[in-house]
């Protein structure tokens, strides 16, 4: 994560004054999906790159400490050794961003860190996920417990009471949407997110993070969120302090095409680790 | 692109950079090796190489030659034409139905062989996109189909040929080309160089698609005296023109005089302003500006204005987005130095750049680069140089926005931002451009019409306005073709009006002299000089001024001030001035019809017919006045499109020897119906009927200057319009020579030009004739300019 966003004080005229051009936003969202970032060793480096901006999410109401043991391990070392060997990245620290799973499983994921000798980031979504429907005292315990169990990074579901009803609140990174709605992270919507960081920066100096979640499953996908976040905001963002990817089965995807493009042929899912 | 296959994944891991595009033209290439990298031109249906002719080179964009083309000779347009000749007929006789049936196969034959057309444009420099075309086919079926039942009174031209000079585009070469087939048309495409390899192979699959031998003829030359010789040969009833300024002014004096109505499209030359108002979605704007302004190849060349209150927000914006940037190749190695000088000469006026990298010392690439700061005075603003270079300029109000937009000699299109409709279509209206895109550039679809004002071009191609360049009224014969005589252009036009001398005449019986109409007053000639108006049988009637320079001068200046509101008044407002001035001249009907018969020896019976004719043609056309009103387009996006028919400014009218009261009426009701002033010089020959119709003009409630007639020397009072630059359009009926020096002449500045050389169509057996009602339609069309308006929605 970057630097903090100190906030400044709420502006509505500002937010009163935006204006958005859905077709233009539209057309801007599909010129960016037509974006060809390169083919081989420009894909392979562009997957890597998405790679290290994953936030490797288990959030399921099963999660128990075993699938969340085997999914920081698998954030650890995201693809396979062999592979990074022969793009000689094996020594680059590839890792995904962080791991992303629910307060009650903070203390397991960072146990299972540490006992990795990890020093990756653990991230939790707290206050009363995905609805944010529970009293803010509450909504704050949960925050302050997920940290006292060693979380670094905290996804609050913003109040969408007071949003809707124009009360805001600043953060450090801004997130799509919770991955649990039925329209999730679409590019279109992300460009617009994306320009008010433009927007806050250009009149604050602060730069403030992105992370699009849910339904980013393939790799071509991520792709697309890579170009998007370089053509609007430039390559600074293209680095996970500023830039995250939530999502749970993407890296599996990623590591099938790196495959590809190192051996030249289609992996069996078993061939690569499970998460 | 050397060094590219050494980067290892841990470079472009940091750097993050795309990657180089794969561009292969594999299949492009073996069709050019299947022809042996020599391609004849196309002329009846197939390839044809004759021997001894010289070939010309079409290169890549590195500068490789791709393959050679024949330059054709005079033996071979002759053979093209009189093949094309042929095939019209057999063409023309096709049913509505077999001629759409081509352009379907066409559409489906293009999507077959879509990576062929797109790589063999990429290869010879010419981006387009296969889908465009494929759009062009099969909205061109649907006209094609209904031809018959939509335009019944309309006859195909015959035999069209299309010009593009070497920068012209794919795209707007064709947007002629395949209309031009849809009415019925023969076809001859001479295209530029970077457009010869896909006009050919286009023929080539128009071919398999059905097009009957010989319908469509492409012609490829060393330089632009080609479509200047095709023009030239006595088959060609049409040249239509898209392309540069220069090339254009070229093609114009080469082909004064051989009787070839020529229209041009020079949206290549233009300057397009795009406008960002305070109230836009500035980031949308922006982006628009990246994607548009710094392309390699451009279809239009940009001058940013911003709004004031929004400068410091657009330009932070265009410093971030431009930051990284690639160096742009120029299309020529001479473009460095200009762009060099016209950069280094807008900073030495204070301009600041915003570039996205340091230009290279030298070589024949640039950084995309803004010019902040500089002023409509500055050399970058009024001739933009080539290359990525964008000046950006700043206004205060919306309204100084809208002028400074159409501060321009050119009137191609605008592009405007700003989320408030009222704005946006208030500002749409105002601008004096032919395509104004909101929130959005560029759009080009077969159904918006394009329509150049000012420099920008004379032409209207695309969607329904579009197909009536190819046709003609059924009723008006073809014009005559002639060939050029010795006009002395400098000379034509320039004696002076000489004083009368006293003969002494029979003081009981001096004829009546009559005043000239200048800007709503009668007037005498500025010289004081007046000239005798003779009978059928040579006696003196009358005296009428003998008008000038100065007399067209004060008419223009009255002329340009009163239009403008004359055109923003309501269309309903217009129709009643017009049905009082049909009243009027029912009122002195008499007095008109008299002077008819006096003038011409027609009897008083026919021409109290004559004048009963033009109160009905000016009822007609007050009834048209607010119903023709152009309409609602529809296009593949989502979003509104309307065509609108507008005023083209200040028309010059040279009126016809025949039918002088129902010509004038006509030419006068339908110009001023839609708003445009005009400049009338009566017939030289008979001016006393217009003389006489002054008396209705001074009865008339239509605002002073609107209509102002002036009499003297044809040629002089010819000269004198052509050299006003006010005057948008001239419409000729005179002399051969008249027409000749008129074509020459009118290319720069350029204007509409409709002309008649009544003595050739006296010959051919006598030319339109006025009192069909289908008239009205024809002159409607001549007398209006089309604006097409884009407004994409979600």
């Amino acid at each position: 994560m970057s630097a903090r966003n100190p906030g400044i004080d709420l502006d509505l005229e500002w937010v009163s004054k935006v204006k958005v051009n859905t077709q233009a936003v539209l057309k801007r969202a599909q010129q960016i999906q037509g974006r060809k970032v390169g083919k081989k060793q420009w894909q392979a480096a562009w997957l890597l790159k998405a790679v290290t901006c994953i936030d490797l999410t288990t959030l399921a109401g099963d999660d128990t400490p075993s699938n969340v043991h085997r999914l920081c391990l698998k954030a650890t070392q995201p693809v396979r050794h062999d592979l990074l060997k022969s793009m000689d990245m094996h020594d680059k620290g590839i890792t995904t961003a962080a791991v992303c799973v629910y307060p009650s499983r903070v203390a397991d994921a960072v146990k299972s860190l540490k006992a990795a000798n990890s020093s990756l980031p653990v991230a939790s979504v707290a206050t009363g996920f995905p609805a944010g429907q529970t009293p803010l005292r509450t909504r704050l315990e949960e925050v302050r417990m997920a940290v006292e169990d060693g979380a670094t990074e905290i996804d609050i579901v913003i109040n969408r009471t007071m949003a809707i009803t124009g009360q805001w609140a600043g953060s450090d990174f801004i997130k799509t949407s919770t991955g649990k709605e039925s329209v999730n992270a679409t590019y279109p919507v992300a460009i617009v997110m994306v320009r008010a960081i433009r927007d806050y920066y250009l009149r604050t100096g602060h730069k403030v993070g992105f992370k699009p979640a849910g339904g980013i499953r393939t790799a071509q996908e991520s792709l697309v969120w890579l170009a998007l976040m370089k053509e609007e905001l430039g390559n600074e963002w293209l680095s996970p302090h500023l830039f995250r990817l939530g999502a749970s089965s993407l890296l599996a995807d990623i590591e099938r095409q790196i495959y590809h493009f190192v051996t030249g042929r289609y992996a069996a899912y078993h061939e690569l680790p499970m998460a | 692109m050397a060094g590219s296959t050494t980067k290892t994944v841990h470079d472009i891991f940091q750097s993050m950079e795309y990657g180089p595009s794969s561009s292969s033209s594999s299949t492009a290439q073996s069709w050019l090796d299947q022809h042996s990298r020599s391609l004849g031109l196309f002329i009846d249906g197939k390839f044809v190489s004759p021997t001894g002719r010289q070939s010309r080179t079409v290169t890549d964009a590195t500068g490789g030659s791709v393959c050679t083309t024949v330059c054709a000779t005079e033996d071979d347009i002759s053979a093209s034409m009189s093949s094309a000749t042929s095939a019209y007929k057999a063409w023309n006789d096709l049913s509505c139905y077999q001629r759409a049936k081509v352009f379907l196969r066409l559409a489906s034959v293009l999507q077959k062989h879509s990576q062929c057309v797109s790589e063999l444009c990429e290869l010879s420099q010419s981006p387009t996109s296969p889908a465009t075309l494929v759009r062009l086919a099969q909205y061109y079926a649907g006209w094609a189909q209904i031809r018959d039942t939509s335009m019944p009174d309309w006859t195909p031209r015959g035999v069209v040929a299309v010009v593009g000079s070497d920068d012209c585009s794919l795209y707007s070469l064709w947007l002629k080309a395949i209309p031009a087939l849809a009415m019925g048309n023969a076809v001859t495409v001479i295209p530029g160089v970077a457009t010869a390899l896909p006009s050919l192979l286009l023929a080539q699959l128009f071919v398999e698609a059905g097009l009957p031998s010989g319908v469509l003829s492409v012609l490829t030359g060393s330089d632009m005296s080609l479509g200047a010789q095709v023009a030239q040969n006595s088959q060609v009833n049409y040249l239509t023109y898209s392309g540069n300024k220069q090339d254009g002014e070229m093609l114009a004096k080469q082909t004064a005089g051989w009787g070839v109505p020529v229209s041009y499209s020079l949206s290549l030359s233009s300057v397009c302003p795009l406008i960002i108002f305070e109230s836009a979605d500035i980031d949308s704007a922006v982006d628009g500006v990246i994607e548009t302004a710094f392309k390699k190849k451009r279809e239009w060349r940009w001058v940013l204005c911003v709004q004031e209150s929004v400068w410091d927000s657009v330009v932070a914006r265009l410093r971030l987005r431009m930051t990284g940037m690639k160096s742009v190749p120029l299309l020529a190695n001479s473009d460095r130095a200009v762009v060099d000088a016209a950069v280094q000469e807008a900073q030495q006026q204070g301009a600041t750049l915003i570039q996205s990298c340091t230009p290279p010392p030298s070589g024949s690439a640039y950084p995309p680069t803004v010019l902040c700061g500089v002023a409509p005075s500055c050399a970058c603003v009024v001739s933009p140089p080539p290359g990525p270079v964008l000046p950006l300029l700043s206004f205060r109000s919306n309204a100084e926005g809208v002028t400074l937009g159409n501060h321009s000699p050119h009137g191609q299109a605008a592009s405007i931002w700003t989320e408030d409709l009222t704005l946006a279509l208030e500002c749409a209206k105002s601008l004096s451009v032919g395509s104004v895109w909101v929130n959005s550039h560029s759009i080009a679809d077969p159904s918006l019409p394009l329509s150049g004002r000012k420099e920008s071009g004379t032409s209207t191609d695309g969607g329904r306005e579009g197909l009536y360049q190819f046709l003609r009224p059924t009723q008006s014969p073809p014009l005559p073709r002639s060939t050029p005589s010795s006009v002395d252009y400098s000379s034509f036009g320039s004696a002076e009006s000489r004083a009368s001398i006293p003969e002494g005449a029979d003081p009981s019986s001096i004829p009546r002299s009559y005043q000239q109409f200048v800007g709503g007053q009668q007037k005498k000639a500025d010289s004081g000089c007046t000239k005798s108006v003779s009978g059928p049988g040579g006696a003196v009637l009358a005296y009428c001024p003998d008008g000038g320079r100065k007399d067209v001068r004060n008419a223009v200046e009255a002329a340009a001030k009163v239009q403008p509101g004359w055109m923003k008044k309501s269309p309903s407002a217009r129709a009643q001035s017009l049905y009082s001035l049909a009243n009027n001249l029912e009122k002195r009907g008499r007095d008109i019809a008299t002077s008819i018969h006096k003038q011409t020896g027609l009897s008083l019976e026919e021409a109290s017919k004559e004048v009963e004719l033009s109160v009905f043609r000016l009822y007609d056309l007050a009834a048209w006045c607010d119903k023709e009103r152009g309409g609602v387009q529809l296009l593949p996006q989502s979003g509104s499109a309307l065509s609108i028919p507008e005023a083209i400014g200040v028309v010059g009218v040279i009126l016809p020897d025949r039918k002088p009261i129902l010509s004038l009426v006509s030419l006068l009701g339908a110009a001023v119906a839609v708003g445009n002033a005009v400049v009338m010089v009566p017939s030289e020959k008979y001016p006393l009927p217009s003389l006489e119709f002054i008396q209705v003009l001074v009865d008339s409630d239509l605002p002073a200057g609107v209509v102002s007639v002036i009499t003297g020397g044809r040629d002089q009072l010819t000269h004198a319009l052509a050299n006003h630059s006010v005057i948008q359009a001239i419409w000729y009926w005179g002399s051969k020579e008249g027409c000749q020096f008129l074509q020459h002449s009118c290319c720069s500045p350029l204007k509409r030009l409709w002309l008649h050389s009544e003595e050739e169509e006296e010959k051919q057996g006598g030319g339109r004739d006025w009192t069909h009602p289908s008239l009205l339609e024809e002159i409607w069309r001549e007398a209006v300019v089309w604006k097409s308006l884009w407004i994409p929605t979600a």
